[in-house]
């Protein structure tokens, strides 16, 4: 497995006169990875260069080391890919859909229809599996077209906009099979702009905003604070007035205390507050923002 | 109490690990893909109708008229036969081609385009060309065996029947076939490349049948038109004859007078021949622009 799942170098793209991608540079590893933005921020144009549909205006793309503007084929012998909108024949039933998109991945005809029927399993299509697709509601063909994407193994997995269209009960489904992938062994880029789903379900985030990286990380750096936020039974005052005397910022709401400390550890400053006024602590933690307060927070778009 | 007789277990997801057969397999697999929707196989009855009738009316004479030719004394196969020789049957054959492609073609290209399902390919290990030749593919295979089996059944009827036995008439035969082969190519080509690419450019099939049939019966009424005019440069209008272009080279490849308004107009019959391949070339290469925006 290569140590970068995806890497961006100086990418641009232009269709005709409108600028979507902007001098890219990005480096992100195998695992979960949530590409977030607005609606035209990007991300459709970078799956679709990084499938080697799209080619890049400048700059380059790879995908597990391999430039698909170099090599398409061996990209695509290792990739799925569940687009934005529909990608199902409607005349054809879901089990023979999957099984030629598994044969079309090279898998032989007896296995792809034993695969099939497997991954249609998986995806909670058993009992519908030789049914029209065109019959399908779209939670269904939402199932299906996931099935179609991991149903010949890929390394990486593309999935454009996966709950889209979904209602609560089909996004909950669709989002635990998206938490999954990961423990197959398939390393996943998610792109939406709901972003709660790209919280629950990535451990990576790439953040566009107009075709530029505004954010590339981990989660949990992104949505973590130097802030501590700590609830106490009772004394809160007394303990904000220890946290004042030891430098820290404090600011009181009700029994809840959030301090940040400047540059110092707030952790190290709570605890010594709390040991000289021997408050009784009920809970304490990091606070964590989360990425729509970063994105409107950051993205120019939203000026 | 029931006897408890099994489990159901959850296997879960497993890491695929067998063959995989690459490239070429994803090509097989769009051209087997492709006879099995030009052919109605594997969908609703309705969509077999219109093919298999088809098939019927090509294979249907040759079949008969071979085993009629075997109770007939003294059968001499061109003079006696009601469709002539093998000209004759691929001309029969040759407008069945032009109505089976002017459906099978939309029904390979458009709804992988209007349903989406090019996002499908666009993760497969093929490309652009590998997609558009595989369809192409497989609709000329199964126009080929319109006009070769039918056409086959009559070379090996016709031998069995030679006074020279079987064996000696099928190798003094032989220029016979080729001529088929040849004649099978035109058609192939010639009605198959127009019909792939506005199959490429329309949304839905009905329509597309409708304007391929419409630019194929227009092309040789316009042509006609050209014919009759008379100024400089007129006659180069004859070459719009679509329909007539495979006619032309059939009639070459068997020694028989062309009755076209390409021929009328002075061209010489490879003029036809050129003509079937400039427009497959400019058609694939229509075609790949049209699909590279998608695979």
């Amino acid at each position: 497995m290569a140590a970068v799942a995806f890497t961006a170098t100086d990418l641009g793209h232009a269709y005709g006169d409108v600028v979507a991608l902007h001098h890219m540079n990005l480096e992100v590893p195998p695992g979960r990875v949530g590409l977030v933005g607005a609606n035209g921020a990007g991300k459709t144009t970078f799956i679709k260069i990084l499938l080697g549909i799209l080619e890049p205006t400048v700059g380059s793309v790879s995908v597990l080391g391999t430039d698909p503007a170099v090599d398409l084929v061996a990209v695509r012998n290792r990739i799925g890919y569940m687009p934005e909108g529909d990608c199902l024949p409607l005349a054809q039933s879901a089990a023979d859909f999957v099984s030629y998109a598994a044969e079309l991945a090279g898998i032989p005809p007896s296995e792809a229809r034993q695969r099939a029927s497997d991954i249609l399993t998986m995806v909670g299509l058993h009992e519908e599996r030789f049914r029209y697709l065109g019959d399908f509601s779209t939670g269904m063909k939402q199932r299906a077209m996931l099935a179609q994407a991991i149903v010949h193994d890929p390394e990486i997995v593309l999935l454009d906009e996966p709950t889209a269209g979904l209602d609560p009960a089909g996004r909950e489904e669709m989002l635990e099979l998206i938490g999954r992938l990961g423990s197959f062994g398939i390393n996943v880029l998610v792109s939406s702009h709901v972003l709660p789903d790209i919280e629950r379900t990535c451990d990576w985030v790439v953040m566009l905003d107009g075709g530029q990286v505004l954010r590339n990380g981990p989660l949990s750096s992104l949505i973590e604070t130097d802030v501590v936020e700590f609830e106490v039974v009772s004394d809160a005052d007394a303990v904000a007035a220890e946290l004042h005397r030891l430098g820290g910022i404090v600011e009181i709401q009700g029994n809840v205390l959030i301090l940040s400390a400047d540059g110092r550890d707030p952790f190290i400053l709570a605890r010594d507050a709390l040991a000289a006024t021997g408050a009784p602590l009920r809970r304490m933690g990091a606070r964590s923002t989360t990425l729509e307060d970063i994105f409107l927070g950051e993205a120019p778009s939203n000026d | 109490m029931t006897e408890r007789t099994g489990a159901v277990f959850d296997l879960g997801y497993k890491p695929y690990e067998g063959q995989r057969l690459g490239r070429s397999g994803a090509i097989r697999t769009i051209i087997k893909d492709g006879f099995r929707r030009v052919l109605g196989l594997r969908r609703k009855a309705r969509k077999k109708v219109y093919p298999w009738s088809l098939v019927a009316i090509a294979f249907l004479p040759a079949a008969v008229f071979v085993g009629l030719a075997f109770f007939i004394g003294d059968f001499i196969p061109e003079a006696d036969s009601p469709f002539g020789g093998h000209a004759e049957y691929i001309a029969l054959t040759g407008a069945i081609v032009l109505l089976f492609v002017a459906l099978a073609a939309p029904e390979l290209l458009i709804p992988d385009r209007e349903e989406g399902v090019l996002a499908v390919y666009s993760s497969r290990p093929i490309t652009a060309w590998d997609y558009i030749l595989a369809r192409a593919g497989s609709l000329f295979a199964v126009v080929a065996a319109f006009v070769l089996v039918p056409n086959l059944l009559m070379y090996i009827g016709f031998a069995a029947l030679d006074s020279r036995g079987l064996a000696s008439a099928l190798v003094g035969n032989v220029d016979d076939l080729l001529k088929i082969v040849a004649a099978m190519l035109a058609y192939i080509v010639g009605y198959g490349a127009p019909a792939l690419l506005i199959a490429t450019y329309a949304t839905r099939t009905g329509p597309a049948a409708g304007t391929f049939l419409a630019l194929m019966f227009g092309s040789a009424a316009f042509a006609e038109a050209f014919q009759r005019i008379d100024f400089v440069g007129a006659r180069f209008g004859t070459l719009l004859a679509l329909i007539q272009h495979p006619e032309v080279v059939r009639d070459w490849v068997f020694d028989q007078r062309p009755t076209s308004a390409p021929t009328a107009a002075g061209f010489e019959p490879w003029a036809s021949a050129v003509v079937i391949l400039l427009i497959a070339g400019l058609a694939a290469l229509l075609m790949h622009r049209r699909y590279r925006s998608e695979l």
